[in-house]
């Protein structure tokens, strides 16, 4: 079942992902607006297909179907545009939409572009006739250079590559960890178990490498389902912006495989005090949120990219994941840095359980 | 052969065990009786090194328990409290991991595995998965692990509990089977008929104390009763 889930997972947000961007570039790229009243505007009109703007007549309800998400913008012409427009008074049109939609707003700016744009044109027009030079209401001119490559453009997108990186073997591994220790002791199995002449500590790595290949295995498992899916996927426009193949799957690999040995090793840690499955399993859930809002709090207090965070249990993590995914150099101690500080909190772990499951209060409950 | 010299457990506030001396030899029966709450498992689990007692000695063929857990572990086989007997896995399986841990090589812990089925009259079970298991299946799984090893000592808590006719008989045979073998066997249960049935020797635990110690017609004897059950209770009634 987990197999399965973690498998599909990459495939499954690829395609959605693809699907909502090529959808937003087809409505901003197909030049089409929905006009009410164009016969009242013959120079917009003009102006549009001048500008191989389609141009749509609005039905009649249009203010309806915005309302219900059908339509995204209709620009409204007033019946006295034309009288206005020509007599060189202030001719007035209407942009009706839903702003609390997000995907109408590609279609709402191209709207208001080409309102702006006719707007320029007129004006330089009637300044060129009576003697202006249309410079002077321009006094800066701006254009746009964007730096962003399509690589690290899609890197915004691949925000989400690295966040089912880390969480993807924290939910790999609880069912392990949880059934290993909270469960083994619900069971009643703990006590037989303990019983058997091998040392307590030896016990205790044998579950943490279960729970560890576990975690690992399921974590590579998703990865490996978007590398396939983005190599596979033949979208275009996905396909540049995506840069998921087998390097970057193996460069994920060195940080995830120590980050699951850590998680692995704190998730059996914490399950051992839970008294039954259930308990166990919240404690475990708490866990997970709180590595989920590392990221989340990461974007949202603007922390740079720095040193230091290399120290920071999946901090770390995820800034050496953005790095690989942006397609930045990555040197071998921003590998190194992480992974060692995840194999020493497993150390730490294994051996704080060790000495727990030796302890007879937690063996037998509190009885 | 297990030595338990003045043992004392104590929980906090609660005196689980506070003065238990016997001996149980090789070759012999021992049961330990006594009602619930008479520290009898307590007893059991300090023997199985388990739990560090508070005071006194417990040692298992010579080997003191609190100086060296794992060799006192490996002279013993111990079907405590909790049977735990993992679903997941088939009999033969349960077994098997078993004798892995007390380090048997596979192809021995097989031949063992098909031996214990025999005796315990379950090769037809061996190849299942125990989650679908009857408590008297679930009882044959958990006596045959606790004894893959065959160990010289076997100890059992409470192991007829809940248990059929059929089942406790078969459950007998094993254990007088065992002492046949020349093993120590300890076996803790609260059934005065269970105790009298199988035990060369009984030593009755109440209230973490032992009250008397002897066979069954030295026990008539010293509570001056002319039955077990009369016997056993006025002996357990005189720990409080």
């Amino acid at each position: 079942m987990v197999l399965v889930a973690s498998i599909l997972t990459g495939p499954l947000t690829l395609v959605l992902m693809a699907h909502f961007i090529s959808d937003l570039e087809q409505k901003a790229s197909n030049l089409k607006v929905r006009i009410a009243g164009a016969a009242h505007a013959p120079a917009l009109v003009n102006f549009l297909q001048r500008n191989d703007v389609e141009i749509e007549a609005a039905p009649a309800d249009y203010e309806q179907r915005i309302r219900e998400g059908r339509l995204d913008a209709v620009i409204v012409v007033r019946d006295d545009f034309d009288e206005r427009f020509l007599g060189g008074d202030q001719a007035k049109v209407e942009i009706v939409y839903d702003d609390s939609r997000t995907d109408a707003g590609p279609a709402i700016r191209q709207a208001e572009r080409l309102l702006r744009a006719f707007n320029r044109e007129t004006g330089t027009l009637r300044m060129v006739a009576r003697g202006v030079s249309p410079d002077l209401t321009e006094p800066v001119k701006v254009d746009h250079v964007s730096t962003a490559t399509p690589r690290s453009r899609g890197a915004m997108l691949l925000f989400l590559i690295p966040m089912f990186a880390i969480l993807s073997p924290l939910l790999g591994g609880m069912a392990l960890a949880i059934d290993s220790t909270a469960g083994e002791r619900e069971r009643g199995s703990l006590e037989p178990l303990l019983g058997n002449p091998v040392p307590v500590s030896r016990i205790v790595v044998g579950k943490w490498l279960a729970s560890w290949t576990f975690a690992a295995g399921v974590g590579l498992l998703t990865l490996g389902g978007f590398a396939a899916a983005a190599t596979l996927y033949a979208q275009p426009k996905l396909k540049a912006l995506l840069a998921f193949g087998a390097p970057e799957l193996a460069d994920f690999t060195l940080v995830v495989i120590p980050f699951a040995a850590m998680s692995a090793a704190l998730q059996m840690l914490i399950c051992t005090y839970g008294r039954s499955y259930r308990e166990a399993q919240t404690y475990v859930s708490y866990l997970a949120t709180a590595v989920s809002f590392v990221p989340v709090i990461a974007i949202f207090s603007g922390i740079k990219d720095a040193t230091w965070q290399l120290a920071v249990p999946v901090l770390g993590q995820q800034m050496v994941l953005g790095r690989i995914i942006r397609g930045d150099d990555v040197p071998l101690l921003d590998y190194a840095v992480p992974a060692a500080i995840a194999a020493a909190i497993a150390g730490l772990c294994i051996a704080a359980l060790a000495r727990l499951l030796d302890d007879e209060r937690i063996v037998f409950g509190r009885s | 052969m297990i030595r338990v010299e003045r043992l004392a457990k104590r929980f906090g506030e609660i005196h689980a065990v506070r003065d238990v001396s016997f001996t149980a030899p090789d070759g012999s029966i021992t049961g330990l009786l006594g009602p619930n709450g008479a520290g009898k498992t307590t007893t059991l689990r300090v023997i199985s090194t388990l739990m560090a007692p508070s005071a006194g000695t417990a040692a298992v063929d010579g080997v003191e328990v609190t100086r060296d857990r794992l060799g006192a572990r490996l002279r013993i086989g111990m079907l405590s409290d909790a049977r735990g007997i993992y679903a997941r896995l088939t009999a033969r399986e349960n077994i098997a991991y078993y004798g892995a841990l007390h380090g048997m090589a596979r192809e021995a812990v097989q031949g063992r595995v098909e031996e214990l089925a025999r005796w315990l009259d379950m090769e037809a079970l061996l190849d299942r998965r125990t989650d679908g298991f009857s408590q008297g299946e679930r009882m044959k799984v958990a006596i045959a692990r606790t004894i893959v090893h065959d160990p010289p000592n076997v100890l059992l808590d409470e192991p007829t509990n809940g248990l059929d006719v059929m089942t406790t008989r078969s459950l007998r045979d094993i254990i007088r089977r065992l002492r046949d073998a020349g093993k120590c066997v300890l076996f803790s249960s609260h059934v005065m008929q269970e105790v009298s049935a199988l035990c060369d020797d009984i030593v009755i635990v109440a209230h973490g104390a032992v009250v008397a110690h002897g066979n069954a017609a030295q026990l008539l004897a010293a509570s001056g009763r002319d039955n077990l059950e009369d016997a056993f209770v006025h002996l357990a009634g005189e720990g409080a």
